[in-house]
């Protein structure tokens, strides 16, 4: 079988490593990603280990590495995605690279300060122009003008007559929300003894520190006094204004305004220059970056990984202990041995015993990978136990086509899928990052067997969206039961429904040969036709399905050596499951044989049968199925119910009896050293199982050294344990297959729900209308609404739920017969992952 | 909805049919030979048996025989019998289940009337 049949073959490899060459070997570890570490200081914190120090200086690099990022991010820049093989640097090489990277970041830094000073300056310079430019105007003239006018302030300043009066000017300019609230503050402080005017900047200036463009209020204000000019000018410092000088002579202004322009150009200049350098900094970043950061990530895996490796007392070399499969022993020793070879020193790697249990490793490619996903979702499987994987890539999507059956719905399904893996190769495909998508994209192959399942079984059931088809004639005649019953039209038009009668003479003239007829869908009792094949039907498919699940834990037990559970468990199982409910089976595929139309009016009820066979009662008026049925019933039951106490005992005993035996034979052992040591030996590598979990293979294989330990059984454990065994599989064998019967209900209620929609919704547009072009135009709309509420209803919210009750069936009905998952994944050191 | 009209009026309406029906329909099944004609044949069991079963027996059990050797031989051999076993047990419950019927379908008299004529 292949690999998938049961988990990998594990080992424990002890690794040593020496000092000189343990960065490389790990480094070539983490690239091949064959082996587990195993953490051997997990007693010692992360501040205490040993290379803690390089650890930090990597996340330091990194921190590093992250402003550049925000950097390139916020310049609008993408980062190249890394192309080629890069390998983890030596350690020597860290220096260089942190040197690099700091030189760099210290290079962004200085020319982003100096982008944002001069940025700064020609939002001065700008708002200074604006002010100044207008600064012209009528309220200058005034101002000169308005001496002696009703302004006159009631105080009389101490400084002379009116017409000396010095009128000083306040120029500046205030964001335009706190405009309103500056002019109401100065009008209250300093009323009557000042003039201001606001007028709107023509354009918006763009605001060096957010970014944003914003809208600034030029401010020109007129006052006398010293005093009043102080308040002023703590107002406006109050409201964060920028204020300029502002000279009085006009000439001297426009002086001054074609300086502040000559200004402005020559910063622009350069601050295009900056702008240039700054894009050239940024390229190089883009340039530098992705590898750096992927060969520091892996740079700070290999410290990681080393940290836990011990170190042995001579310091001379480093111990590592890990988990990796049998089968790349010589690929890792090879790897071993190439790059220990270039520092001159050899690194040595043996197997050795391990008492834990090992991580399971099955390998997949692309299509069994979903499939063992499944399975995983439940539990991942203990080490070398059967996989249920490589079955289930079959069982699962059959049983979700019984609940699913339809061969409309289960094509659409399967072109979904087909089209889904014809572009499974399209870079676009693979990098989507909706996660509804990925979901199914992942599950691409299980859809696509689903929907080829159910055309299958959409054929037998004999609908395509609801509708049956007739390739081949049906095999009930309407007019051989019309013209033997004298049908005539008077006869038809005064009964509503007749129903055929297969007793008669040439109505029914055979099965089907593939699937079930065609008349059935055009009948009014056609659920209760359906209704029994299906139950039957489910009940036939659990019990060969829980039966398979028994017969895979025949290989589990030759496996781990435990051959006195083939006698004592499964057989009692296989007995107890067979001779009831394959019983029933039976019964069901003898009455289908047997009983034809002819006796229909005194058919056995296989119900009545079986509930009579348990209570060992008899009805009179239920006939048996053939001669002596009583009599094999009763063997039946009574055989069954013996099977229970070898279940409940068989094993625990056998188990008490083996420890016995091997503890007296140590006894005389001890008594007599010379003689039994063969014996004691043989006695010493068939350790015997601690408890029903316990897993044999790898004490045995491995022949565990003290056996002292093992070989302590706690009775009342062992019992209890296999008490709940019996009761979890007596009582599961009648629950699981009941539980079964939802393959019946879920496929009944996509039926009706199908059959309704068409009843509802296309039978409408179909029957509509005589004229010609009126079914033509209404069966659009009629076709959408049937098209979208098919894939909503039936193919969606139906599909999830087959899928989950298929899960289900698999995960409990079927897996508890064999399958304990109480394992753990192999995980390996590999780069491949990290880069994800 | 089909309104049913007074019980005379569908009896006179199916007359009035059968008048203007091909002749094939009034006469019988074997009367015009160039006419294909969609009998009910007798359908035997043995054949479908014999057919499917030799049908996914060489799938499932002669199948195996040919998986090219490669890592994925042992998966695509126990894919190929499970889907033989699986199929094949669908199938033959489905035509064991309808071998022999207890009864049969309940028809609507519209249904009788054409299904009569239709698939004769």
């Amino acid at each position: 079988m292949g690999s998938m049949f049961r988990g990998e073959e594990v080992a424990l490899v002890q690794l040593f490593l020496p000092t000189a060459a343990a960065y490389t070997c790990v480094s070539q570890l983490g690239e091949l990603g064959l082996v587990e570490f195993r953490d051997l200081n997990a007693s010692v914190s992360a501040f205490q280990r040993r290379f803690v120090a390089d650890v930090r200086r990597c996340e330091e690099l990194e921190k590093t590495f992250t402003f550049l990022q925000e950097e390139v991010r916020r310049a609008g820049l993408a980062l190249p995605v890394p192309e080629g093989r890069l390998p983890a640097p030596p350690p020597r090489d860290l220096l260089r690279i942190q040197e690099e990277t700091d030189r760099l970041a210290q290079e962004l830094r200085d020319v982003r300060g100096n982008q944002q000073a001069l940025q700064i300056q020609l939002h001065q310079l700008r708002l200074h122009l604006a002010v100044l430019g207008q600064g012209q105007g009528p309220p200058l003239a005034t101002a000169q003008m308005d001496g002696p006018s009703e302004r006159t302030p009631l105080l009389l300043s101490p400084g002379g007559p009116h017409k000396d009066l010095r009128v000083n000017f306040v120029a500046g300019a205030v964001e335009r929300h706190k405009a309103a609230a500056l002019e109401r503050l100065l009008w209250r402080a300093c009323r009557g003894f000042l003039i201001a005017s606001f007028r709107e900047t023509e354009q918006q200036l763009v605001d060096p520190v957010t970014g944003e463009p914003a809208t600034w209020m030029a401010f020109l204000i007129s006052y006398w006094g010293e005093q009043i000019g102080q308040k002023i000018r703590k107002i406006t410092d109050c409201f964060h204004c920028h204020i300029f000088p502002f000279l009085e002579q006009e000439q001297a202004r426009r002086a001054a305004l074609q300086q502040l322009q000559q200004q402005s150009q020559e910063l622009q200049e350069v601050l295009g220059e900056t702008e240039r350098f700054l894009s050239q900094v940024l390229g190089r970043v883009q340039q530098l970056l992705p590898p750096r950061q992927v060969q520091v990530r892996k740079m700070k895996a290999v410290y990681l990984a080393l940290n836990q490796c011990s170190v042995s007392t001579t310091h001379k070399c480093l111990i590592a202990e890990v988990w990796c499969a049998t089968r790349d022993l010589p690929a890792l020793q090879e790897a071993l041995r190439d790059s220990s070879s270039e520092e001159g020193v050899s690194a040595v790697a043996h197997r050795i015993p391990c008492r834990d249990m090992p991580p399971t490793l099955i390998r997949t490619n692309r299509f069994t990978a979903s499939f063992q996903g499944i399975v995983d979702a439940y539990g991942v499987g203990r080490y070398q136990e059967v996989n249920p994987a490589p079955y289930t890539i079959i069982t699962f999507p059959f049983l979700f086509a019984v609940m699913f059956g339809d061969v409309g719905h289960g094509l659409l399904m399967f072109l979904f899928a087909l089209a889904m893996v014809l572009a499974e190769d399209r870079p676009a495909v693979k990098t989507a990052q909706n996660e509804i998508w990925r979901t199914f994209f992942g599950g691409r192959y299980l859809l696509l067997l689903m929907g080829l399942f159910s055309v299958y079984t959409g054929f037998i059931y004999n609908e395509c969206f609801s509708r049956a088809t007739t390739i081949f004639p049906s095999g009930w005649s309407v007019a051989a039961m019309a013209n033997q019953s004298g049908w005539s039209d008077a006869f038809l038009a005064q009964h509503a429904v007749l129903t055929l009668d297969p007793s008669v003479n040439g109505v029914f003239l055979g099965p089907y040969p593939f699937g079930i007829d065609p008349v059935w869908s055009l009948a009014a009792n056609h659920l209760s036709f359906l209704n029994s094949f299906k139950m039957k039907m489910s009940v036939i498919l659990g019990v060969t399905h829980m039966t398979f699940g028994v017969v895979l834990g025949v290989f589990n037990h030759l496996h781990f050596g435990q051959r006195h559970r083939l006698l004592l468990e499964t057989l009692p199982e296989l007995t107890f499951l067979l001779g009831l409910f394959g019983y029933l089976v039976f019964l069901v595929v003898y009455k289908w044989l047997s009983v034809s139309a002819a006796g229909a009016a005194s058919a056995p009820s296989i119900l009545i049968h079986f509930i009579n066979m348990f209570l060992f009662s008899r009805s009179p008026t239920n006939q048996p199925l053939f001669p002596g049925q009583e009599v094999v019933q009763s063997t039946l039951v009574v055989l069954a119910l013996a099977m229970v106490p070898v279940l409940l005992l068989g094993t625990p005993l056998h188990l008490l009896r083996r420890q016995r035996r091997r503890r007296r034979r140590r006894h005389h052992s001890r008594r007599d050293p010379a003689g039994r040591q063969e014996e004691d030996e043989a006695g010493l590598l068939d350790s015997p199982e601690v408890s029903e979990n316990g897993w044999g293979s790898d004490e045995e294989k491995a022949g565990c050294p003290e056996d002292e330990k093992e070989a302590k059984l706690v009775p009342s454990e062992v019992f209890m344990h296999q008490a709940i065994h019996t009761i979890e599989f007596c009582l599961g064998c009648i629950s699981n297959t009941a539980s079964y019967l939802r393959l019946w209900a879920l496929s009944l209620a996509h039926a009706q729900l199908s059959e309704v929609l068409w009843a509802m919704v296309m039978r409408l547009g179909l029957g509509m209308g005589r004229e010609v072009g009126v079914a033509a135009v209404a069966l659009v709309p009629i076709f959408a609404a049937f098209a979208v509420m098919t894939v909503a209803i039936l193919l969606v919210m139906e599909g999830l739920s087959a899928f989950l009750h298929a899960l289900r069936l698999h995960w409990v009905e079927f897996q508890n017969k064999f399958y304990s998952g109480t394992g753990y994944k192999l995980s390996p050191f590999a780069f491949a992952l990290e880069d994800e | 909805t089909r309104v049913r009209g007074s019980p005379g009026a569908s009896a006179s309406a199916s007359r009035v049919l059968l008048r203007i029906a091909p002749a094939c329909l009034q006469h019988g099944p074997a009367s015009h030979p160039g006419i294909p004609r969609r009998a009910m044949t007798a359908h035997s069991f043995a054949l479908p048996v014999i057919i499917f079963t030799t049908f996914w027996g060489l799938i499932g059990i002669a199948g195996p025989w040919f998986v090219p050797k490669g890592p994925n031989r042992g998966v695509i051999i126990t894919m190929l019998v499970a889907t033989a076993v699986c199929c094949y047990l669908f199938w033959l419950i489905a035509i064991l289940a309808q071998l022999n019927p207890l009864f049969g379908p309940q028809l609507k008299n519209e249904t009788i009337w054409y299904v009569r004529f239709l698939w004769e």
